[in-house]
């Protein structure tokens, strides 16, 4: 008998010079390295660059934070605050523009003793396609001030006009991101920021596409019109489908469905 | 070694590593965002903020598969040893990257609102009787706080402190936040992005950490099946003096489960426990270096006679007697109280006495 059964010899599995944390490296340990850390740099980058360039769309909305947009129009405060604004080259001869506060809380603006009057606001743009969105400071003399021009009959006074009734499928937004503000603002990473957006009085906003890849984002009110209850929270970002009205509001359409009709799908 | 207090004690290689671990976060990072805000299909670019959390999660999961796959690759080739030896290091470093990760993350998803940023992250998604639903963040969070806690008690300090067995076990919780993370990852980022490519690269990561470990276990549970063969009473015969290369050492099982290192050098037969007192580290795999057995794992050094470390150090790890008849290194299974001074077994030579 030489070496006792289930003794284990390391000379026979590694004879090499042995790595040393506070020594210098052995020759065979540096060989090593100048391989393995070049290809763990290159590993690593292109690993990076694969899941980088594999990120979806953001889609096709902007936060113009590099600029102050001002806006003329009247003030619409219900169910959500908003501007009218004239453009006779537009569809309905109008344009109408959601108005948001900076952050979350957008519940902050008290507007209702304003509500139909001319006003000119200050803020920052966010676009996604043809809606717009002004988004404001939080105190109203930062950027609401009187405005002396006179509001063509399209602006001033609309009368809901109703499209019917209809049973959509889509995804409960915030319009705020979703508009532009995070980019990719839609998905389960941004459930939580979409949630706490609606709670803090963002105007929901219902994202329809149907089968041909055409899109459209109809502002979420409930039965009535008003503003919807926080009952529809937990569905925020989800795929869910409702039965409801859509209704027309100048060039805005609202999808008009209590929190109740919505069912995740 | 330990007993020196220092945050960190510099030397050479661990400036390489660390500038190299610096380079790796950069080039991750930096290559993550100059290809993620090109303009895409629509026109429009993604938003710097929301990329910049991705990154850091991405390079933060890179890092800790990393991690997590020098032990078994060292076990199972010695040049990973070279990656070893500082992975305490790479470990904090992968926590401060994932804190950059969940504090952008908290400040950009929950911050600005109606609620506590810490009270959103846990109320903002409802869906937790849901598993597609499940609110991801709860998950990385969970992973986040075992790596803080791991981060915290990084040091020699909380190892000599808390006991080797307690600080093992508490670092031991790295392998449930590698699954809370794969969880967190496959309950929100996969359910957003629709590319195939994450889904494939997060199972190649969690498969190959898996994978090995299991073929590291394996091997290991084989050495371990042939070791707990030995049913010995009294001394044990091990080998002969010429079976043990000159400074090394072969490794013995004892009957009640312990591994004892029987190291040849200068002519002399010592033997010590296997387990390094750092980190449990196999001290039979290492070397007699300047006189000291030599831990591969992190360099820490005994005295082969009586076990303890050369000063300045004072770490003390169990001897063994040992001795040489009729040309055999004869062992008793008897461990010494660690520190003691045993005479080491004179190997015979050629024409001379014992």
């Amino acid at each position: 008998m030489s070496v006792r059964k289930g003794v284990i010899d390391p000379a026979k599995i590694d004879a090499q010079e042995m790595f040393i944390g506070w020594a210098k490296a052995p020759a065979v340990d540096r060989r090593f390295l100048l391989g393995a850390l070049p290809l763990g740099l290159i590993a690593g980058g292109g690993a990076s660059w694969l899941i980088a360039s594999e990120l979806d769309d953001p889609g096709a909305g902007a936060w113009l934070t590099n600029a102050t947009h001002k806006v003329t129009g009247a003030l619409v405060s219900a169910p959500y605050p908003m501007l009218r604004v004239s453009d006779p080259p537009a569809p309905f001869g109008m344009r109408t523009v959601l108005v948001v506060a900076q952050g979350k809380c957008t519940s902050s603006l008290k507007l209702a003793d304003k509500e139909g009057l001319p006003v000119e606001a200050s803020g920052v743009l966010i676009e996604r396609k043809d809606r717009r969105m002004l988004e404001v400071p939080p105190f109203l003399d930062d950027w609401l001030n009187p405005a002396f021009i006179d509001m063509p009959g399209a602006v001033a006074a609309l009368e809901p006009v109703s499209l019917g009734s209809a049973r959509l499928a889509g995804t409960i937004m915030d319009s705020k991101c979703f508009f532009g503000v995070m980019r990719p603002g839609r998905g389960k990473t941004h459930k939580a920021c979409a949630s706490l957006c609606i709670r803090g009085g963002i105007p929901p906003s219902f994202w329809v596409r149907t089968k041909d890849g055409r899109e459209s984002v109809l502002l979420m009110t409930d039965a009535e019109g008003g503003a919807m209850p926080m009952d529809i929270l937990p569905l925020v970002a989800d795929a869910v489908e409702a039965e409801g009205e859509i209704v027309r509001v100048g060039d805005l359409l609202q999808f008009r469905a209590d929190a109740g009709a919505y069912r995740r799908i | 070694m330990g007993h020196q207090y220092k945050a960190i004690q510099w030397n050479g290689n661990k400036v390489v590593y660390d500038l190299y671990l610096f380079a790796f976060v950069a080039l991750f990072v930096g290559v993550f965002m100059v290809v993620g805000l090109r303009p895409h299909d629509s026109g429009h670019t993604a938003d710097p903020v929301v990329l910049a959390i991705r990154a850091l999660g991405t390079a933060a999961f890179a890092l800790l598969t990393v991690v997590l796959a020098i032990g078994p690759l060292a076990r199972m080739n010695k040049r990973f040893l070279t990656l070893l030896y500082n992975r305490r290091h790479l470990g904090v470093a992968t926590f401060l990257v994932a804190s950059a990760h969940f504090g952008l993350a908290l400040l950009w998803y929950h911050g600005g609102g109606p609620l506590n940023p810490f009270v959103s992250l846990f109320v903002s998604n409802p869906l937790y009787d849901s598993i597609p639903g499940f609110p991801f963040e709860t998950l990385g969070f969970a992973a986040f706080l075992i790596m803080m806690a791991m981060a915290a008690t990084s040091h020699d300090f909380w190892l000599n402190n808390l006991s080797a067995p307690v600080w093992k076990a508490l670092h031991m919780l790295i392998y449930p936040a590698y699954a809370l993370l794969v969880m967190h990852i496959v309950l929100g980022a996969l359910m957003t992005e629709k590319s195939m490519v994450y889904p494939i690269m997060t199972a190649v990561a969690f498969i190959g950490v898996s994978g090995l470990h299991l073929i590291a276990g394996l091997r290991e549970w084989g050495a371990d099946s042939g070791m707990k063969a030995l049913k010995a009473k009294g001394w044990i015969d091990v080998c002969a003096p010429d079976d043990i290369a000159e400074n090394r050492a072969v490794i013995t099982p004892l009957p009640k489960g312990d591994r004892v290192a029987i190291f040849r050098y200068d002519g002399r037969i010592s033997a010590v426990t296997n387990a390094c007192r750092h980190q449990n580290g196999p001290l039979g795999e290492g070397r007699v270096v300047d006189g000291c057995i030599t831990c591969p794992w992190h360099g820490w050094q005994y005295r082969p006679d009586d076990g303890v470390s050369p000063p300045p150090f004072t770490e003390k790890i169990s001897t063994y007697n040992v001795r040489i008849e009729a040309g055999r290194v004869m062992l008793d299974p008897k461990p010494n109280k660690p520190g003691t001074r045993v005479e080491p077994a004179l190997i015979p030579v050629a024409g001379g006495a014992s």
